[in-house]
């Protein structure tokens, strides 16, 4: 949430974060390259480039299955919340880590040759054809190279500067680039002389990420029947019922579903109640599931806020989005479920004695 | 059940330093078991690497011979016996990934001495050869025995470049090394067939087409794989040629 877009606003937060998993990569490395060795039973230890090879590009592995599990989690506990706050952190150092990776490989198993490495890259090996022996590592390239574009486009800048929904859709395709990481080492690394624990963690990597992704799914499919209350049954011409004002805390909201990608959170605050999208102008964090702080809208993914009576984020900044238009008869919320342009004033809801 | 956003729920806003004290525990453990696990993931992973076996660089024990170069078909240094010692006959590869053709070609009617360093895997022995020079003058006559043939044989193996296998790279071997393999063999390093059944107690074959020339790219598609080769085996002193007909290759695993 930077104004002027300059670089990074740090606060202890971030750099907790960032030292989190600094250290934790830090050791990750050190134990498979100094530590790890020293337990090895091998006739005559394998080369140092390649030893290298393997911690970077399995630790980009784990680091990648993190990432993609953060989303779920904190989907479905709450207090994994903090962990998405500074998630870019996260996949910048996964793409650096992943091309320290690619570097080894190419300076290694690519280098003192008379073709020139990157040549011998794409060269080398051209069976598409076959399963068994089918150049793995060009599933790595695209891999790589869909995380350093989403590296080089994480910052907020570019998210502004694209827009919220292709900067979106873009940044999916961390999950093309999974697929082709699993598809990468299952026709690589995985094909070789059985390696049963490599293959076991792989495989729980899988399980993980499609696993909570598809509980997710669930989760939100359940919640969003529980939420159509306000589909269903028409009170009075044009509005909808959206449920009871003892269903809202205060400074909090409720959110309500109109079709498959509109829900609305109404919110209820110092007496009043005001609706907005649910859907943060930022990365469509969840709104109604934020809080009013300091008399604002407070996004729970990185607190973008919005004055509840516009939709505007307060100035400097200049996010807008949809606001809604509200009735309260006796403690009956009724809603109109056409969207009002981004921006538009409302006034909010009285709620007086009914309360 | 719709999810419900409470008045008392702890919500953490990441600009804000102050963490709820409700989510600081939960932080934390959630920071040492990330930490903690990638840490046990690494030990698991790396200690329990396969054994790339004990290939290597001869470093400490430099190659100094009399001899004559041959290509059969890849390059090879015929040594003549010596005493005790019977005729050997040395597998080349050059610098790097690079074979060493231009010495042989240059230096193929005279004898000459080659310094190298001996890259070895059991009886597997490839020179990496660093100078050639002609004998002048007075050098010994010797003319190098023809090959023995050893009959007709299927095997099953795989073939690796004879130098990374030999120890230049570990491991030199797999699916992971296919690639790095076929640049070896593009470059001139002469390819190996190591089987998994010996001939003559040898498993290590300098490969040849079934008419003894060179092998051309038909043999890329089958590096790095369990392959199933059919050929004649013939002895070059200690060193075993398998002239292989890659028609009837086939790929088992
Ligand atoms: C230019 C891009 C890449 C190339 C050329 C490449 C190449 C390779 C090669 C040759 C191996 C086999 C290493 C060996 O076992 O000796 C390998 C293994 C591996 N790569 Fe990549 N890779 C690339 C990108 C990536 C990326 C982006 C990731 C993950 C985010 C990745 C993850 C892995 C993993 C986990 C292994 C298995 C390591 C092990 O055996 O423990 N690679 N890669
Ligand atoms: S989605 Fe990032 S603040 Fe709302």
């Amino acid at each position: 949430m930077s104004v002027q877009y300059t670089p990074v606003i740090w606060n202890r937060n971030k750099i907790f974060y960032d030292a989190v998993l600094l250290i934790a990569v830090v050791l990750y490395l050190y134990i498979y390259i100094r530590v790890a060795p020293g337990f090895e039973d091998v006739t005559k230890p394998i080369d140092g480039a390649i030893l290298r090879m393997r911690a970077f590009g399995s630790c980009a592995f784990l680091m990648l299955t993190v990432i993609l599990c953060i989303g779920p989690l904190a989907r479905l506990d709450r207090r994994f919340l903090p962990l998405l706050y500074n998630r870019r952190h996260f996949g910048v150092m996964t793409a650096g880590i992943a091309a320290v990776h690619a570097n080894y490989v190419l300076t290694w198993y690519y280098n003192f040759s008379p073709t020139d490495k990157y040549v011998a890259l794409l060269s080398s090996n051209t069976n598409y054809g076959q399963i068994l022996g089918f150049p793995f590592e060009t599933l790595g390239i695209v891999a790589l190279l869909i995380l350093f574009v989403l590296a080089a486009t994480s910052h907020d800048f570019w998210l502004s500067f694209l827009g919220a929904p292709i900067w979106k859709a873009l940044h999916m395709f961390i999950y093309a680039a999974y697929a082709c990481v699993v598809l990468h080492v299952a026709l690589g690394a995985l094909q070789g002389a059985g390696d049963p624990i490599f293959t076991s963690v792989v495989a729980a990597s899988v399980v993980l990420v499609s696993g909570l992704h598809f509980a997710t799914g669930r989760m939100e499919a359940r919640r969003d029947r529980g939420e159509e209350t306000a589909k269903a049954s028409l009170q009075e011409k044009g509005w909808l019922v959206a449920g009871e004002l003892d269903e809202i805390d205060d400074d909090c909201a409720k959110v309500v579903t109109l079709s498959d990608d509109e829900r609305v959170a109404i919110f209820k605050y110092d007496g009043k109640l005001s609706a907005i999208t649910n859907a943060c102008a930022h990365q469509n964090g969840p709104l109604g599931e934020g809080k009013v702080l300091w008399g604002c809208i407070t996004c729970p993914w990185h607190g973008y806020q919005y004055n509840l009576s516009d939709g505007r984020a307060p100035a400097p900044f200049t996010e807008k989005i949809s606001t809604y238009r509200l009735k309260l008869i006796g403690s009956t919320i009724l809603l109109d479920p056409n969207a009002l342009p981004p921006g538009t004033h409302v006034d909010p809801v009285e709620i007086g004695e009914a309360a | 059940m719709s999810w419900r956003q409470t008045k008392d729920a702890p919500f953490y806003v990441g600009y804000l330093n102050a963490v709820p004290k409700q989510l600081v525990m939960f932080l934390v453990v959630f920071a040492v078991c990330f930490a903690g696990g990638l840490g046990i993931a690494a030990l698991a992973l790396s200690s329990t690497q396969n054994d790339p076996g004990n290939g290597g660089f001869q470093w400490g024990n430099r190659f100094e011979n009399v001899g004559i170069l041959e290509l059969r078909p890849y390059p090879v240094l015929r040594v003549p016996a010596d005493g005790e010692t019977p005729a050997r006959t040395y597998m080349l590869a050059g610098q790097g990934k690079r074979g060493a053709f231009s010495q042989a070609e240059k230096n193929q009617d005279g004898p000459v001495t080659l310094r190298g360093v001996p890259v070895n895997r059991g009886d597997l022995t490839m020179i990496q050869v660093g100078r050639v020079e002609a004998v002048e003058g007075g050098a010994p006559d010797f003319t190098p025995a023809g090959p023995e043939p050893l009959g007709r044989w299927k095997l099953t193996g795989e073939i690796c470049d004879g130098k990374c296998y030999a120890g230049a790279m570990r491991p030199g071997r797999g699916l992971a090394h296919k690639a790095c393999a076929d640049l070896c063999l593009t470059g001139g390093i002469p390819p190996v067939f190591v089987s998994s059944g010996p001939v003559e107690n040898r498993n290590f074959f300098l490969m040849a087409d079934q008419d003894g020339n060179l092998i051309g790219d038909e043999i890329k598609p089958l590096l790095a794989l369990y392959v199933e080769l059919e050929g004649d085996v013939e002895r070059l002193d200690d060193l075993m040629v398998f002239k292989v007909d890659l028609a009837k290759a086939r790929i088992l695993k």
